[in-house]
């Protein structure tokens, strides 16, 4: 078992499967996979061609790599710190051939480590089997008849909105690149069940190092595309190497996910701020595309995965506060790895219409443009211009890393407006949001922090907060009519009472540590103000527009959007 | 053959940098509403067609900030990816100061946009007078263009990819003049002047950083630079805005005094709603606003700037 993070498991090749021509292309991976990495090694290759930056590629690749090291305890750590030290002995003396042969063989060997898989085997078992499994834990009695149905309640509970059929159409035209908000990791779960339901191809997407340790998820993330990104590797070659692989990936026709937030959403907002990252190599590879004359654009796809309860709220909420939790990226013993919680999470959802809504915005060109059914990117007006002149100057087609990254960079302000846009509001959020509304605006002057120690101290009416939820909603709904944002099925046809019964039942029990709120004596109190804020965090950015008149909830909203901008 | 080099707008700032282009030897088109009060010459066409526009591949906007969205949306149609587009205008839209190059990304299909700020006033390009000026880009290719079109031995152009921070520091620094005019007129002295001025610049500063733009531009040709000129006394408008204003005169008054659409008008105001908004005390912004509103008197400006506490600088 031991090995299996660093060696996931392939099934044997007892009979390969022939993939068929409807197939989509991620079903030819495996034999391509070769191509792959060989033209990731010649890439690496030339972009370290003079001799100065082969060697400085060497000396930072060790360096990195020994200080990683030396701080693991590991037998096999001890072996590479070795191999390490040694090529920073030798890198000095070394001949210009054998530094570009030291550079190849490291960047074979990290290629090879990162590279993904594909087992179309793998693939029509997991699509048949696990969303019955999952849904089973919902459902212990007919546990058999769930797993044998395959589907199930998981229909119920993932719902796919957006232009799905224009999806599905340019995914046959070019690559596209999914570029979903983060905020849990049974995302990857949600948005590839979401693909498969859908008729759109399984993507090929990079995941934390982390998230191989548990074995069985290990072994599907593995099989079904999933590239692995070890982010303790800090060397600058192992970052080329990733961008290199993605971009060829992109390249050659595979459709990609790539979360651009980087990681979870800790407070739970929708994300604002993008540096996009890999996904990124999405602007090169349209470009070197265009420049070698293949027609295959790259279409950039946001969308939200909105979730009515975060299996990891408590975790993500609690590194959110923490000053020094926001620069801790790995997380191993979240929620996620607890199956307690998973049985707990998806029993919760009984009393509400749907777990998540996955939402795809408008495919983008790799230039923020909107496209048409064909493919075709629209200038403002609506008129189609030629995605190819982002990437001409007089005439001619070129690769130009700086203005590649500088189209990136405006791509990720676009995307963070679609997020905004495409964000799906669920009645947990609406709820949480109203009580916390309440709760600012009964502690005027406080900080965040001060305001978070108010647990079990605010009690609202049910009465009054019923109508409140009632008259929140409305104007939640008219910002949807303005296109501004989108409200879940439940929020909009329930009536307020019973979005107030479904979230109660939902956060009931659910997050362990404490309640996020009770009933008493006909009034409801506020227990837990972090996941409450947690959960509201998705709302904060239209907190004024959906306060009532009163100056007093005014001011609380202001301040509530206020919030974010310190975040 | 070089490709023209198309400029929007026959204000005085649209034909001066026709003017500093066509003495480079390049072939202008200049497109304005009044092609015939444009005063042309052998290298400069007017026109009023805007598929004239498209032949291009650098094209200035030369637009003040209130028509920068109606004019982009009709300069959009002709447009494409290659044209690089570039802004002179020293105005913020709106209380979230978009920028205008914010607003020409959004509204035409060019993604490759600049602002050129510093320096630089009509009547000096225009003239050939020395000078510098300094092009904000994250496109290096949009750096290039405008170097090779305007740049020269009598008109040293630098270049960042800091865009916003060029673009709030071009339109702060307004302000900032506006004030340095009125209270010049006044008859406050070097002192109080010098300490406006840097104080306004701080204020700039704070404002530009909370737009992500970064500090180190406010100190350079942009920020800085900008407001030694226009303290140094190169004619800029607005510093005559403020001066008009200090007499007495009504801000329509004042505009038609300078002859020149003044940004700083609404930009005070826009500046505040910012300011409270992500908590940034903007005290010299608010104080202009208060005054252009008529709500407080030159004398009670100056008693509440300096009452204020001076901290750490």
């Amino acid at each position: 078992m031991k090995i299996l993070p660093t060696r996931p498991l392939r099934l044997p090749r007892l009979r390969t499967y022939v993939p068929r021509p409807e197939d989509p292309k991620i079903f030819w991976f495996n034999s391509e996979r070769a191509d792959i990495l060989d033209d990731v090694v010649r890439r690496i290759m030339e972009r370290y061609d003079a001799e100065e930056s082969v060697e400085l590629a060497l000396n930072d690749a060790a360096y990195h790599e020994i200080r990683r090291l030396e701080a693991s305890k590991s037998e096999g750590a001890r072996k590479k710190l070795e191999y390490w030290r040694g090529i920073l002995r030798r890198v000095g003396r070394m001949s210009i051939e054998g530094k570009h042969e030291t550079l190849r063989e490291l960047a074979q060997s990290m290629a090879k480590d990162v590279a993904g898989n594909f087992d179309p085997r793998v693939y029509h078992f997991a699509s048949r089997f696990v969303p019955g499994v999952l849904t089973a834990a919902m459902n212990p009695s007919s546990i058999v008849s769930n797993v044998l149905r395959g589907g199930g309640r998981m229909d119920d509970l993932v719902t796919a909105e957006g232009p799905l059929d224009k999806i599905r159409h340019i995914s046959k035209r070019g690559t596209v690149v999914l570029v979903p908000t983060h905020s849990s990791n049974l995302d990857s779960i949600a948005i590839a069940w979401a693909l498969f339901r859908e008729g759109l191809s399984p993507v090929v997407y990079g995941a934390g190092k982390n998230l191989f340790t548990n074995p069985i998820i290990s072994f599907f993330m593995h099989n079904l595309g999933a590239y692995r990104v070890d982010r303790r590797v800090r060397a600058m070659l192992y970052k080329e190497i990733l961008k290199a692989y993605s971009c060829v990936a992109i390249e050659r026709g595979y459709h990609s996910l790539f979360f651009p937030g980087g990681t979870r959403s800790r407070s739970g907002a929708i994300e604002s701020r993008l540096k996009l990252g890999l996904a990124g190599t999405g602007v090169e590879a349209a470009a070197r595309n265009y420049a070698r004359g293949i027609d295959r654009p790259v279409y950039f796809v946001p969308a939200t995965i909105n979730y009515a309860l975060v299996l990891e709220a408590e975790t993500l909420i609690e590194d959110y506060l923490k000053e020094e939790g926001r620069a801790r990226y790995i997380i191993e013993d979240d929620e996620f790895s607890r199956i307690e919680r998973w049985i707990s999470f998806f029993n919760k959802f009984r009393g509400l219409d749907s777990v998540c809504v996955i939402r795809f915005g408008e495919p983008l060109d790799p230039f923020g443009n909107e496209v048409d059914e064909q493919g075709r990117s629209k200038a403002p007006d609506g008129r189609i211009i030629d995605a190819d002149s982002y990437v001409s100057r007089r005439g001619t087609v070129s690769v130009d890393s700086r203005r590649d990254a500088a189209y990136t960079r405006a791509l990720g302000k676009v995307l963070a407006a679609a997020y905004q846009r495409e964000t799906v509001i669920m009645a947990t959020q609406l709820v949480a949001h109203v009580v916390f509304r309440r709760l600012v605006r009964a502690t005027p002057g406080l900080d965040l922090f001060a305001r978070l120690r108010h647990r079990g101290s605010i009690a609202i009416p049910s009465d009054e907060l019923v109508e409140e939820i009632g008259q929140t909603r409305d104007r939640l709904v008219a910002l949807e009519e303005q296109g501004r944002v989108h409200v879940s099925n439940f929020v909009r046809r329930q009536p307020p009472q019973n979005i107030l019964d479904g979230v109660l039942t939902t956060w009931s029990g659910y997050h362990s540590a404490r309640p996020i709120v009770r009933m008493h004596n006909g009034s409801l109190i506020a227990e837990d103000p972090n996941l409450l804020l947690f959960y509201q965090n998705r709302v904060r950015n239209f907190a004024p527009d959906i306060a009532g008149d009163q100056e007093a909830d005014q001011i609380a909203a202001r301040e509530i959007a206020g919030m974010g901008r310190d975040a | 053959m070089s490709l023209p080099i198309a400029v929007v707008g026959g204000g005085s700032f649209g034909q001066g940098l026709a003017k500093a282009a066509a003495s480079g030897g390049r072939q202008v088109v200049l497109w304005s509403r009044h092609p015939d009060r444009i005063e042309g010459g052998d290298a400069i066409t007017a026109t009023d067609a805007w598929s004239d526009i498209a032949a291009a591949e650098l094209v200035f906007f030369a637009v003040p900030s209130a028509y920068v969205a109606g004019v982009a949306d009709e300069l959009g149609r002709h447009l494409d990816g290659s044209h690089l587009l570039v802004h002179v205008s020293r105005g913020l839209v709106g209380d979230e100061l978009a920028t205008v190059s914010e607003v020409l990304g959004t509204r035409t299909p060019c993604r490759r946009v600049g602002a050129l700020a510093g320096p630089l006033v009509a009547r000096n390009l225009a003239s050939g007078e020395p000078g510098g000026a300094i092009i904000g880009s994250p496109f290096p290719e949009v750096v290039d263009a405008v170097s090779e079109a305007i740049g020269g031995p009598r008109l040293r152009v630098y270049g960042t990819d800091d865009v916003i921070g060029v673009e709030i520091a071009s339109a702060l620094v307004g302000l900032v003049a506006l004030a340095v005019g009125y209270a010049a007129r006044l008859g406050m002295g070097p002192g109080a002047l010098a300490v406006l001025a840097t104080r306004g610049l701080a204020e700039a500063t704070r404002v530009g950083e909370a737009r992500r733009g970064q500090s180190r531009t406010f100190a350079g040709l942009a920020g800085a630079g900008d407001l030694i000129a226009a303290v140094a006394g190169d004619g800029r408008p607005e510093i005559e805005f403020g001066k008009a204003l200090a007499e007495g005169a009504t801000i329509s008054e004042a505009v038609h005094r300078t002859g020149a659409y003044i940004e700083g008008t609404a930009l005070a105001s826009h500046v505040v709603a910012f300011g409270a908004r992500h908590r940034i005390q903007v005290p010299l912004a608010d104080g202009i606003a208060h005054l252009m509103r008529g709500e407080i008197t030159a004398e009670q400006l100056t008693e509440r700037l300096m009452a204020r506490p001076a901290r750490r600088e």
